[in-house]
């Protein structure tokens, strides 16, 4: 009990630390990194509530997915290139590479080990108590697909407006002048954020 | 009796003249005028039929329909006159024509400017007719409308500003006997009704009726106007066009007391008693009051206006006094106050279009290049200060004689009024149409036209008949004036006590 | 082990299904064909989907039931508002397409949007579990802040836009907290409750009424959140930058859409569903609406600029409508049907004839630009004459008897004092609209204009029966007082 008390205590520090970080932060990557951070901490929520599945498609879809998009197009619209040159923390380059290698190996031997890594030992115990009968992934696709049907549906409408919309801004803010081109990123992110 | 609608058609028929007004081009301003004319005229034969088919004998309502409007709110379409709408309706249409005549000079905008007051004419047909409050409040503010524009587009230097003042004053009251109205409808035991005959009999403990009372007194008594709501009539007379200030005087302002007597009483008869001293006391105060500010005018129009704040006051006053001689009288001079104010409008009217001034200072000695004018003007100056022989002499006396049977001090601030309203007249008389000759144009001032002559003779006839002769008028009214008095003095079992007190001293 | 998916019966969300596909069809259709000079087909289309909303929304008049899982009620009230909704996009869409066509702006999205937007409003008006609630605002709110920002080589319209978009998004985080709330208190957000879970009030009752406090407190977030769309004082700051900058077609859409839309929600939450618990949230919503009607009546006395003057008179009739909401009773909630419906007519009629006068780039809209207009242009003076009159609730319009129902309401729940602060408030309302008869009337015009905007066919049309409309139900609105009263007997559950 305590320990989940001290963790939202963290998550929440977070969460609200990097929001509130996020409105002050001038680079445009920051901002975008610092919304990674509040989605992660989100996640934490997720996995206090024993939401493991929303926890990780917080992770995968959000943190993931999603700004991984916001970053490359912020690099597309071009970061200044003097800012890349200078280097505010010594060594980072080197660290970056470094873990960047990491990953790529750690990658390359799960692939290599393949499924046996999750159906054998503790990774089957425990992806069978997630899927144990009212677990996390069945019981959220049969609310989902029961009663909140409905709502299921209404939100790919949603998307198809937010989608519409978008269109629809991205071509009046290239017919205008060059003052507006700043909002039309925010515009952007307004869209995804619905 | 007839089996024709007389009624509905005449208070129709001004709406339905608009029509034509429509078809006729913008340009023919003639044709405007005389097609005007024609339907007010029409209205006016058509409502002889109203008189000529008018019983009596009775208090009841006569030659209406019923018809049901919107059955689900209990709304009908309702109509009927008694003797004292009867006079209001036949007001309305007689002056009318009339006012159409002092509007022949309108030569900017004439289309839309006839067509507001056939409108107008409806409208105030209809509030005097309605026996269906939801029916009567959709007249009475529709009136405001026409009016408002009247004045704001054809009206002298501020008339914006009057305009606004004038609408707003009227709606803030209408809106809270709306809410009064509402109240009464759902406090109705029986089924959901608007319908004014039915909703007489509701049963209402006496601070519900004293509330609903207020809330149909506020409009009210802005209409009339009594005194401390009194502020925009002076400003609303004095900016209005001849034709404008002769309905708002003769028309407008009967409806406040009109009101009174048809819905304000009758409806809240133990509340209406109750609150009678109160109300002969601002009664008094505008008696006075309107007098004594007429006398420092310089503003001819402002001098007529504030004079109308007299006269009310005293129609009111008969009105509550709470004696059938009051009633009667206070209805008589709703009608000689339309007659002889609205004679005044349309003469000073006249008067404006050759000088195109309305200070008292820039007149003088008219009465050397014009005297037809300045005898017809005294001639409706005595009968508005109630020379014995003229109209307002019988309805003033009546008012007095009935308030000196029930409160006999009051006669005495009441007949000061008269005393005053001889001053302020006479003198504006004697100094627009004798004295020195200040200014040269007034030497070369034209006398009375052949319209001008047709446009006031009527009026003169009639303001002569009734003072020598207004028992026809009084037979019609009284029936329905001892019904309403009746209902003031003793309707239910509450204790006479509020009148007794009052009566004491 | 299987599923047991639920009965799906299509009849509750027909008309917004039928809006839908229309709209996705416009857009491919757009897609397809390209840019050509007369898109007519587009408008057409457009009408069609929203004439087959009508005739299924009609389908389902009369049948009183929960469907889908208890997500969407499917009754006379939500038959009501959607047919009026309907209208309502009917009328915009024939604005926009003359709108469009003058600004050489045509394009399929304007369509689209509208046809989302009214297809989330409808669902708003069915919606029978908090979360639908949320998505049909959401859907609806995010089609308007696209349209608001619709008018090309306008930074102010992209500007309001922007403003609508984020102080929109914090209302609506309040009503998700809200939900939020609602289900940590009583553990439920569907509004009726039935075989597929308990709904709010049962639940509520069940824990023997001990969280009532945290419970006002959701409720309060939640009127925070449709507040906002409805434009009550406090959560109106948006309202006259919006409605200034969204092109004049869209402006009266927004006006008279989300506010049945907001209403309809708010009504059936409050009046329905939280309807047990009136003594405790009438407070609250007493308050809100004395500030509405007083703050959008004052403020609107000082404004130049037409289409903010009539955005805070939108604000005011907000209020106007809450005092129907809280009598609660059935000639409240019929009355507030009656009044949103036609209020909305009116005031698509007067941004119609805003719409026409604003001329090229919409912006001839100030006082100014009025000066003399009846002289100039009599017919489309006397319709907005008409309008303002209605707005301002003078008798023969509809905006009369609007109010006539919604204090009628109010007075027989013993609220008299509510009808006097209402019908003061309507008086200082009043004061501005006669300043625009002023301003029409009785001031002369300026200048000559270089070029005459003339009033397209369709725009007239809407003009003509928006005008006629007002008229018709100002003197015989029996029958429509009639069906909305017949409405909200079929409240499902209620």
């Amino acid at each position: 009990m305590s320990i989940d008390v001290a963790v939202f205590g963290v998550m929440f520090v977070v969460v609200l630390g990097s929001s509130i970080a996020m409105l002050f932060a001038r680079n445009a990557v920051h901002v975008a990194l610092f919304l990674v951070v509040t989605q992660i901490g989100l996640a934490v929520a997720f996995l206090l509530e024993g939401a493991y599945f929303i926890a990780a498609i917080q992770i995968i879809v959000y943190a993931g997915a999603i700004m991984v998009l916001f970053l490359f197009v912020i690099m597309l619209l071009g970061v200044d290139r003097r800012e890349a040159l200078n280097e505010p923390l010594r060594g980072q380059r080197p660290l970056a590479v470094g873990l960047a290698a990491l990953l790529a190996a750690e990658v390359l031997y799960v692939a290599y080990k393949g499924s046996d890594l999750i159906t054998t030992g503790g990774g089957s115990q425990a992806l069978q108590d997630l899927n144990a009968d009212p677990g996390n992934v069945k019981a959220l696709a049969r609310v989902v697909f029961s009663r909140y049907l409905l709502p299921f549906e209404v939100t790919s409408i949603l998307l198809v407006v937010a989608v519409v919309g978008v269109m629809v801004l991205a071509r009046q803010m290239s017919a205008i002048s060059p003052v507006s081109a700043r909002s039309g990123s925010s515009v952007a992110d307004k869209e995804e954020a619905a | 009796m007839s089996e024709w609608p007389f009624l509905d058609i005449v208070v129709f028929l001004p709406l339905a003249g608009t029509l034509l007004i429509g078809l006729i081009p913008r340009a023919r301003v003639g044709a405007l005028r005389i097609g005007a004319l024609a339907v007010t005229v029409v209205t006016f034969l058509l409502s002889l039929g109203i008189l000529m088919n008018f019983d009596t004998g009775t208090a009841d309502f006569q030659l209406g329909t019923s018809v049901e409007w919107i059955p689900e709110w209990g709304i009908s379409y309702i109509t009927g006159v008694d003797g004292v709408s009867l006079w209001m309706v036949m007001l309305t249409t007689f002056l009318m024509p009339l006012s159409v005549l002092a509007s022949w000079s309108v030569e900017r905008r004439a289309k839309p400017y006839f067509i507001f007051l056939l409108t107008l004419e409806t409208g105030l047909l209809g509030v005097f007719v309605s026996l269906d409050l939801f029916l009567f409040y959709v007249f009475w503010e529709a009136s405001l409308v026409p009016m408002y524009l009247l004045i704001g587009i054809w009206g002298y230097r501020n008339r914006v500003y009057a305009a606004m003042k004038f609408f707003l004053f009227t709606l803030v009251g209408s809106l809270l006997m709306l809410v009064a109205i509402l109240f009464l409808y759902f406090s109705f035991p029986g089924s959901p009704t608007f319908n004014y005959q039915e909703l007489l009999g509701t049963p209402l403990s006496l601070g519900t009726q004293r509330l609903l009372f207020l809330g149909f007194f506020a409009s009210f008594a802005v209409k009339v106007p009594l005194v401390p709501l009194h502020t925009w009539l002076p400003d609303a007379h004095t900016e209005a066009p001849t034709a404008g200030s002769v309905m708002l005087a003769a028309v407008l302002l009967k409806l406040g007391a009109y009101g009174l007597i048809r819905f304000a009483i009758p409806l809240f008869p133990d509340a209406a008693r109750e609150l009678v001293p109160l109300v002969m006391t601002l009664a008094i105060i505008g008696i006075v009051y309107g007098a004594a500010v007429a006398i420092v005018q310089r503003d001819m129009k402002r001098l007529i206006a504030y004079s109308s704040i007299a006269h009310l006051g005293f129609i009111v006053l008969g009105v509550f006094v709470g004696s059938i001689q009051g009633m009667s009288g206070g209805i008589l001079q709703m009608l000689n106050h339309g007659l002889s104010t609205g004679a005044l409008f349309m003469l000073f009217g006249a008067l404006y279009e050759r000088r195109h001034t309305r200070r008292i200072a820039d007149y003088g000695g008219v009465a050397r290049s014009a005297p037809v004018l300045a005898g017809v003007f005294l001639f409706v100056a005595l009968s508005s200060l109630g020379l014995p022989g003229l109209n307002g002499f019988v309805g003033e006396f009546l008012v007095l004689l009935g308030t000196f049977f029930r409160y006999r001090w009051w006669v005495v601030p009441a007949a000061f009024g008269i005393i005053l309203a001889a001053i302020y007249l006479l003198w504006a008389y004697k100094r627009v149409f004798h004295g020195p000759i200040t200014n040269d144009a007034n030497l070369r001032i034209p006398d009375l036209r052949p319209r001008e002559m047709v446009m006031l003779a009527p009026i003169l006839v009639l303001i002569a008949f009734i003072g020598v002769y207004p028992k026809p008028f009084l037979d019609r009214i009284e029936p329905s004036a001892q019904k309403v008095v009746d209902q003031l003095r003793d309707s239910s079992a509450l204790p006479e006590a509020a009148v007794g007190d009052a009566d004491a001293p | 082990m299987p599923l047991d998916i639920p009965a799906v019966r299509l009849t509750g969300i027909a008309p917004e299904i039928a809006l839908c596909a229309t709209a996705l069809l416009l857009l491919v259709i757009d897609a397809v064909l390209g840019e050509r000079r007369n898109r007519w087909y587009l408008p057409a289309l457009a009408s069609i989907g929203l004439g087959l909303s009508i005739y299924f929304a009609t389908e389902a008049w009369g049948t009183t039931r929960l469907e889908l899982s208890g997500m969407v009620a499917v009754d006379g009230f939500a038959s009501f508002v959607k047919i009026t909704l309907a209208v309502f996009g009917l009328l915009t869409v024939w604005l926009g397409r003359d709108f469009l066509v003058r600004e050489r702006a045509e394009e399929g999205e304007f369509y689209g949007l509208v046809l989302f937007a009214v297809a989330g409003m409808m669902l708003m008006a069915g919606a029978a579990d908090l979360i639908v609630v949320f998505l049909a605002l959401e859907t609806f709110s995010l089609a308007l802040y696209v349209l608001v920002g619709f008018r090309r080589r306008s930074l102010l319209s992209q500007e309001s836009s922007m403003k609508y978009f984020l102080l929109g998004s914090f209302s609506t985080a309040f009503f998700l907290l809200g939900i939020a709330f609602v289900y940590g208190a009583v553990g439920s957000t569907n509004l009726y409750g039935g075989e597929d879970g308990p709904g709010i009030v049962s639940s509520f009752m069940a824990t023997g009424a001990s969280d009532v406090g945290l419970l006002i407190l959701a409720m309060g977030l939640l009127i925070v959140g449709l507040g906002f769309k409805v434009a009550a004082v406090p959560f109106h700051m948006w309202t006259p930058d919006a409605y200034q900058g969204a092109p004049s077609p869209v402006t009266g859409f927004m006006a008279a859409g989300s506010k049945i839309a907001g209403f309809a929600a708010l009504l059936r939450l409050l009046d329905v569903t939280l309807y047990p618990l009136r003594e405790d949230w009438r407070p609250l919503v007493i308050g809100v609406a004395v500030l509405t009607m007083v703050v959008g009546s004052v403020l609107a006395v000082v404004q130049e600029d037409v289409k903010r003057l009539l955005a805070y008179s939108s604000i005011a009739h907000a209020g106007f409508v809450f005092t129907g909401l809280i009598a609660a009773n059935d000639r409240g909630v019929s009355g507030s049907l009656f009044y949103l419906a036609t209020y909305g007519i009116t005031v698509l009629g007067a941004f119609a004839v805003v719409a026409v006068l604003s001329g090229r780039d919409d912006e001839k809209v100030t006082l100014r630009d009025y000066r003399g207009l009846f002289y100039d242009r009599p017919l489309l003076a006397g319709a907005l004459t008409l309008f303002l009159l209605s707005l301002a609730g003078v008798p023969v319009t509809s905006g009369f008897v609007a109010k006539l129902v919604v204090f009628g309401a109010a007075i027989q729940e013993g609220y008299w004092w509510l009808a006097v602060v209402g019908m003061v408030t309507s008086a200082i309302a009043a004061f501005f609209y006669l300043k625009v008869l002023v301003v029409m009337y009785m001031q002369e015009k300026e200048t000559e204009d270089a070029e005459r905007v003339r009033s397209g066919p369709l725009s007239t049309g809407v003009i003509g029966l928006a005008a006629l409309a007002t008229i018709v139900l100002g003197l015989y609105w029996g029958p429509l007082i009639d069906v909305a009263e017949r409405a909200t007997l079929f409240f499902a559950g209620g």
